[in-house]
């Protein structure tokens, strides 16, 4: 058996308050395994205790309780990080650097240099899109710019987690089509995502698996589609169909012994309309 | 998908990227215009003591502009270590920093590397311009001298200008200078991982700043009275001559201005004291930084 991307083992965490005697608790008992490759999103409210499981499996906060675990190696360990790549929500990276040398800097920071680095960096710009603002400084980015030079930074050092706080939070419908179009791309590679995000929609297309977490509890847990299609229940969506059929059908599905549950029009997507109509340009 | 490599325990390299870029952040946040204020004392003072010292000018200059360097490489010191922290952990970049394989003691090494990087080179420039000046002065001094002195007292007034101007002796006063100030940002280091805010940083600095230079004074003051000295008394100056440094110990630069040779082993007494509290400090703040919720 492979070992787990991410293990969550029991962890809890507290937090303690000024002139309080009782600590908060942050993350309740969590417990989770992810497997290598796959894509899972992390969901829940504000202050439900996704940004604090993230800070400790990234070693910025240490538990009260449990453990957690990278590829195996203890969070806690600096090691652990070797396997890891990080966007923080909302990042702010040194706006006195371009986008070539935030990538170098960083670079430099997983251990590489030289010309591989150097290629590796131009790489990852042309991937992201960024190659042409490689020489700007990261002051005069865009939100949407600042997203994708986040995106590759965590790629730089090839990691094989990734971990996405918000990743198209601020971001602009073609831009994030783009991110989500890479971490599709990421999934390909065999690079285990963890996705903190609440874009539902964009969560429900790229993710294998959900956790939500509600007051620090994980309060469910399993394949998208297992959490919230009615097994019993099967969606037909017909075209050119006339009032006659459609009442032929209605007809046969009672005499069948079966029970229409509702009729109406299929949901436009309103991403997709959009980028259709701006043709999918930035 | 190639596996995980290595993880080195300490990395030089990461080390050095940190401090290259802290080097970096400070120098296009411009704090070398900081700078052209102490080129403008140095230049200054040295056209004023033309026309209304009654002192030897170049001893004057020699006064301010070791003064001077003092004060800006302190200062300097302490508002570039000050924010460092802080502007990191509020912008986000110290996540995206330590969540690579960076460990807390590379990444405060390395941002104190960057900070004595500068303080280095500041003092070079600093010690540029001072010994420009100085050695401008000295022409200037030269040139008068050879006009009003008469032939026979020529050798002697000359010797008594180059006596007045740069010389090598300034090195060791420089290089204590230097050491004060990495010092005191060392301890600012050490003040901002335990503080909320960087106005509480700079002023507790500054407040040590002051302790470390009247501790000494206050500590023979007390264990010199002639009434019966307490207990308590004895272990708070023990303690506050242990927990601040004593600063005054650096003002041996006031005697190499005046042209007082430092001796070598009181100079590498210094400069060890110097080393050890920074090292000290250092540590300590390792130990809060280490433990710190992000």
């Amino acid at each position: 058996m492979s070992t787990s991307a991410i293990s969550i083992q029991n962890l809890s965490k507290d937090f303690s308050v000024p002139f309080r005697r009782d600590a908060v608790r942050a993350v309740k008992n969590l417990s989770l395994e992810i497997p290598p490759g796959e894509v899972y999103g992390l969901l829940g409210p504000n202050g439900s205790g996704k940004s604090t499981t993230m800070k400790i499996l990234l070693g910025l906060v240490s538990p009260t309780a449990g453990s957690t675990s990278v590829f195996g190696i203890n969070s806690t360990l600096v090691g652990s990080r070797e396997n890891v790549g990080f966007l923080p929500e909302n990042p702010y990276f040194y706006k006195y650097l371009t986008g070539l040398e935030t990538l170098l800097f960083f670079g430099k920071l997983c251990g590489l240099a030289g010309t591989p680095l150097k290629h590796k960096a131009h790489h990852l710009l042309e991937t992201v899109g960024l190659a042409d603002a490689h020489d700007r400084r990261l002051g005069g980015y865009s939100k949407g710019m600042l997203q994708r030079i986040g995106l590759a930074q965590a790629l730089i050092g090839d990691p094989r987690l990734l971990v996405l706080d918000e990743p198209t939070a601020g971001v602009d419908p073609a831009g994030s089509h783009d991110i989500r179009d890479l971490i599709l791309q990421f999934k390909a590679q065999g690079i285990t995502v963890l996705l903190c995000s609440h874009l539902l929609n964009q969560v429900q297309e790229i993710c294998d698996r959900i956790g939500i977490m509600h007051q620090g509890a994980l309060v469910a847990e399993g394949r998208i589609s297992d959490l919230i299609n009615p097994p019993n229940q099967t969606q037909l969506v017909l075209e050119n169909a006339s009032p006659a059929l459609l009442a032929a059908l209605a007809k046969q599905t009672v005499e069948a012994g079966a029970r229409v549950v509702g009729e109406h029009k299929p949901h436009a997507d309103l991403e997709r309309f959009f980028l259709k109509i701006t043709g999918g340009k930035h | 998908m190639s596996a995980a490599p290595q993880h080195s325990v300490f990395s030089l390299r990461r080390v050095s990227a940190l401090a290259h870029n802290t080097l970096l952040e400070l120098v296009r946040l411009k704090v070398f215009y900081f700078l052209l204020l102490f080129a403008l004392l140095v230049i200054g003072c040295s056209i004023f003591t033309v026309k209304f010292s009654f002192q030897n000018p170049l001893q004057v200059l020699k006064d301010v502009g070791l003064g001077s360097m003092s004060i800006f490489s302190w200062l300097l010191g302490l508002l570039c270590t000050a924010n460092l922290l802080p502007k990191d952990q509020e912008d986000r970049t110290l996540y995206t920093i330590l969540a690579k394989p960076v460990s807390r003691f590379e990444y405060l090494l390395g941002k104190l590397s960057g900070v004595f990087l500068l303080l280095t080179l500041s003092t070079l420039m600093m010690s540029a311009v001072f010994a420009g000046v100085l050695g401008l002065r000295e022409q200037q001094e030269i040139a008068e001298i050879t006009q009003t002195t008469a032939p026979e007292q020529l050798p002697k007034a000359l010797e008594a200008v180059r006596a007045a101007a740069f010389q090598l002796n300034l090195i060791p006063g420089i290089l204590l200078i230097l050491l004060k100030a990495l010092l005191c940002s060392t301890l600012t280091l050490l003040l901002s991982t335990v503080a909320t805010s960087s106005v509480f940083t700079i002023l507790t600095s500054v407040v040590i700043y002051l302790i470390g230079h009247v501790q000494s004074i206050a500590r023979e003051a007390w264990l010199s009275g002639t009434g019966q000295i307490s207990a308590v008394t004895k272990v708070l100056s023990a303690a506050v001559a242990l927990v601040f440094p004593d600063l005054q110990l650096f003002n041996v630069v006031d005697e190499i201005a005046v042209g007082t040779a430092l001796p070598l082993p009181l100079f590498l007494q210094i400069a060890g004291f110097g080393a050890f509290y920074i090292l000290v400090y250092f540590l300590l703040a390792q130990v809060f930084f280490s433990s710190r919720e992000l």
